[in-house]
């Protein structure tokens, strides 16, 4: 298992590995799967703009979105077989207007993946509840687990073979 | 601009959050008619990610009470209390957990210890600091103090986190303590001791 703690991106090649953020809240877990390649990559952005400050990417949704990208296709991800996913931007204490971090990420996120050209396949995001993201490398499945509840499917391999994956 | 705190800031800070959770120890004290222990304070000053692993499995349910600051200071308070330990202090207020009238019981807990903390800090730095109204939540430990700590980070990737945890004599019972100053609200702290992370 291999963790991404807040702030930090992680990508794997390895069949027998999962991605996992545990406990998201204002933050976004963003997957980025290519089942062909085998190869998966989870960011734990924890705001969403980085204002130029470029030293640690994951932090922010404007620099952790491409960054992913290119991590993924250096791994040999094909960019026209990418599936996206993301989760978490809840507002944890209820919504704080200018406060309402989680909101404000999941935009910057959206905003973020439209310029590097990427669609979002699947997104579960908001509310008041925390979320934990694991992304299975060999299936390519991702499921999305709140406080006391099961993990539910956010993206699945059966999906991503029936839909081909490309991005419109 | 990095900000690096030395020893003896964080030596200060730490006493500060001494006195602190002290006083609300005696306020908890009073509210439940029980002892109340305080722990020795942590004042940790880490990369945001390892100040989260500090605080134990990010997936682990807890009961969190909020109190913003308002004033001269940037920061919020975080009183982590987990569930068992709510219903124990619930059942010493003779309320019943889990519901209306118990979330409320903790919320008003949190008011009380939130407010005596800060009038003590207040009290030691002359700061104006005035509790907001406690926010309650029972979450993820991880994603409800990552989303305080977004709240108050600025673009340094360092949090300062001051805790203690309350004991209540005769029940294994603790409710974790935190202050989470903004950049800002440290220098805040230090400075009135002389000791500000303003210079240069």
């Amino acid at each position: 298992m291999t963790h991404a703690r807040i702030g930090e991106i992680v990508v794997s090649r390895d069949p027998d590995d999962e991605l996992v953020a545990l406990g998201l809240g204002s933050c976004i877990g963003v997957v980025m799967i290519d089942a062909r390649a085998q190869a998966a990559g989870l960011a734990h952005v924890m705001l969403p703009e980085s204002g130029g400050e470029d030293g640690r990417p994951g932090r922010f949704a404007d620099t952790a979105v491409p960054e992913l990208l290119d991590r993924m296709l250096a791994l040999g991800a094909d960019r026209g077989h990418l599936r996206v996913a993301m989760t978490g931007g809840a507002a944890m204490f209820g919504s704080g207007g200018q406060l309402d971090i989680g909101m404000r990420n999941a935009e910057a996120v959206r905003a973020a993946l439209s310029s590097a050209g990427l669609r979002c396949h699947a997104a579960e995001t908001g509310g008041t509840q925390g979320r934990t993201v694991r992304v299975s490398v060999g299936s390519g499945d991702v499921t999305v687990r709140v406080a006391g509840g099961t993990a539910i499917d956010l993206l699945g391999h059966r999906e991503a073979t029936s839909t081909g994956g490309r991005a419109a | 601009m990095t900000i690096s705190l030395t020893e003896t800031q964080l030596d200060a800070l730490r006493e500060l959050a001494n006195i602190a959770s002290g006083s609300a120890a005696g306020a908890l004290s009073q509210m439940l008619s029980r002892e109340v222990d305080i722990s020795v304070p942590r004042a940790l000053a880490l990369p945001i990610a390892d100040a989260i692993d500090a605080c134990g499995d990010p997936e682990e349910e807890v009961s969190a009470v909020l109190i913003g600051v308002a004033g001269d200071f940037g920061g919020q308070v975080l009183l982590l209390i987990p569930p068992q330990q709510g219903a124990q202090i619930c059942q010493l207020l003779g309320v019943e957990p889990r519901t209306e009238v118990g979330d409320s019981a903790l919320r008003e807990i949190g008011n009380i210890l939130g407010t005596s903390y800060l009038n003590a800090l207040a009290a030691m730095t002359g700061l104006e600091l005035m509790p907001c109204p406690p926010l309650l939540q029972i979450d993820m430990v991880g994603a409800l103090v990552t989303s305080v700590m977004s709240q108050v980070a600025g673009e340094e990737d360092l949090a300062l986190v001051l805790d203690s945890d309350l004991m209540i004599a005769g029940e294994q019972c603790a409710i974790g303590f935190m202050l989470l100053p903004t950049t800002g609200g440290i220098d805040g702290l230090l400075r009135p001791l002389g000791l500000g992370t303003a210079a240069s």
